[in-house]
This record gives C-alpha cells, structure tokens and sequence, in this order.
C-alpha cells in the first residue's frame, strides 16, 4: 500500500511540477508572439487557467505526503536515517515539510491575485508568489527523490 | 468577493503564527504513528516518536481565519495601501529563518567533511 501511494505521490508530483513550471515561466516571460522555438511554446500557455489545478494538486500531494505518507516515513525511513548519522538529508526532509506548509498557507492568496485581482494590478505579486510555490514545489520532488533513493546513494 | 479579502490576509499571518508555533511547540494535537493514536496538546510518546506537525498546522491555521476573519472589518481602502508583495517577502522570510534554526543538521556534516 505504501509503495502504491508512493508512486501516485511522485506521478503527481510530476504532474504538479509541469504545471507550476508552466505557470511560472509564462508569468516571467510571456511570449510575444505565437509559435516560435520548444521553449516559446512551453511558456505559450493560458497561466491564469493552471491556477485551480495547481491548487488542487497541491493540496492532494499534501494530504498524500503528509498524512497518508509522513506517519511511515516518521517510524521507518527517518529512524533509519539517524541511526546512520544522514543529517544532511535529515535537515533537507525537514526543510521539505516546513517549506510545503508554508506554501500550502500561501494559496489562498495565489488563487486570489490570480482569479480575483485584475491583471494589469497583479502581476508582480502573481509572479512572486508563483516564484515561491514552484521553488517549493522543485524542491519538494528533488529531496523527495533524493531521500527515497538514499540506500542506492549512500551505499 | 468580500470574504476574498481575507484570502491575502490569511496567506501573509499563516507563515509567521507556523513559525511561532513550531518555535515554542504549540501544538493544538499530537500524533503518535507507531500506535497510531491522537491526543490533544503536546504530548511526549512512552514509546516511539510524537508528530507535532499536524497540531502546528491547525495552531497556526486557526489563529490565521481568526485574523483574517478580522481584518474584514478593516476598510478595503486601508488594506489596499499596504502591497501585497509583503505576503511573498514574509514567507521568504520565515522560510530562511527555517534554515537558520535547522542549521544544526548541516552544520556538523560539513565539519565532518573539513575534517
């Protein structure tokens, strides 16, 4: 079951990670012409609408990662880590929990300059607080990864 | 729309009263994963690790609607002067404070290694 809730964490994540990376870039810089190279047409995409998905996502990759995951993590993986002295991964998994509720406590104000606010008045705090959630959302996945991979990369 | 109001409110308080409740352990309930029980306040485990986490979330989380709920009776036009770009430095801001209090994970790993 773990395994199972597992892989459905790290296929939404990657969900999550193309979406809020989608956002972002576009909300930095949007295209000024349509077509163009790979890279014009990843940021060529409707920011505004990624918004409700994004949330979405977060919040089950939250609930996943923090209620249906966290306890095993808590009595396994974790006493594992200390008994081999891993800190560094230790301090970085803590920093991912900190950082993913301080994230989870700015959506409510992501989902209001992007729905509510008009544009022209909201666009730099749009792509302030798009910046944060997808800095966490990044690091999230990689020490999510890098920890669940620790015994191939320390052994 | 009105109640959207609250919404930037909550985002700017919520990061702080988390790092204040984290700081001075205050959470509302306490989880114990090995036997699976929940208790209220803080509690240490007889047995196996205790999970805060999830208390710190609600501390913080109701101590936020509470003030958010508030500043609804704020005039929009006062709340309209203060930038909204605060909401993104404080939680910059609490997240590097975050990495200043867990410094003591990384801290002796490098002394290990300069050693």
């Amino acid at each position: 079951m773990i395994t199972a809730l597992l892989l459905l964490h790290g296929l939404l994540a990657a969900a999550l990670i193309g979406a809020i990376t989608h956002q972002a870039l576009s909300a930095w810089w949007p295209p000024r012409k349509p077509g163009g190279s790979l890279f014009t047409r990843f940021r060529a995409v409707s920011t505004a609408s990624y918004t409700n998905s994004i949330i979405v996502l977060f919040v089950i990759e939250a609930f996943i990662g923090g209620v249906l995951l966290y306890p095993e993590y808590r009595i396994t993986a974790r006493l594992s880590l200390e008994d081999y002295r891993l800190l560094v991964p230790l301090g970085m998994f803590d920093l991912k929990e900190h950082f993913s509720t301080v994230a989870l406590g700015l959506l409510p104000a992501y989902w209001y300059y992007w729905k509510q606010s008009p544009a022209d008045r909201s666009a730099g705090v749009r792509r302030f607080l798009t910046t944060i959630i997808c800095f966490v959302v990044w690091w999230n996945f990689l020490i999510g990864h890098f920890t669940n991979n620790i015994r191939g990369l320390e052994g | 729309m009105r109640l959207y109001r609250a919404f930037p409110v909550f985002s700017a308080v919520f990061p702080v009263l988390y790092l204040a409740v984290t700081y001075f352990n205050l959470a509302l309930i306490t989880y114990f994963p090995t036997q699976g029980e929940l208790h209220s306040l803080v509690q240490r485990a007889k047995e196996g690790p205790s999970m805060f986490w999830y208390g710190w979330i609600l501390t913080a989380g109701i101590g936020a609607v509470a003030i958010s709920a508030i500043s609804l009776a704020v005039p929009e036009r006062i709340g309209a002067r203060i930038s909204p770009g605060w909401i993104g430095v404080i939680a910059v801001g609490v997240m590097l404070v975050f990495v200043y209090l867990l410094r003591g994970w990384f801290l002796p790993s490098v002394g290990l290694i300069l050693k």
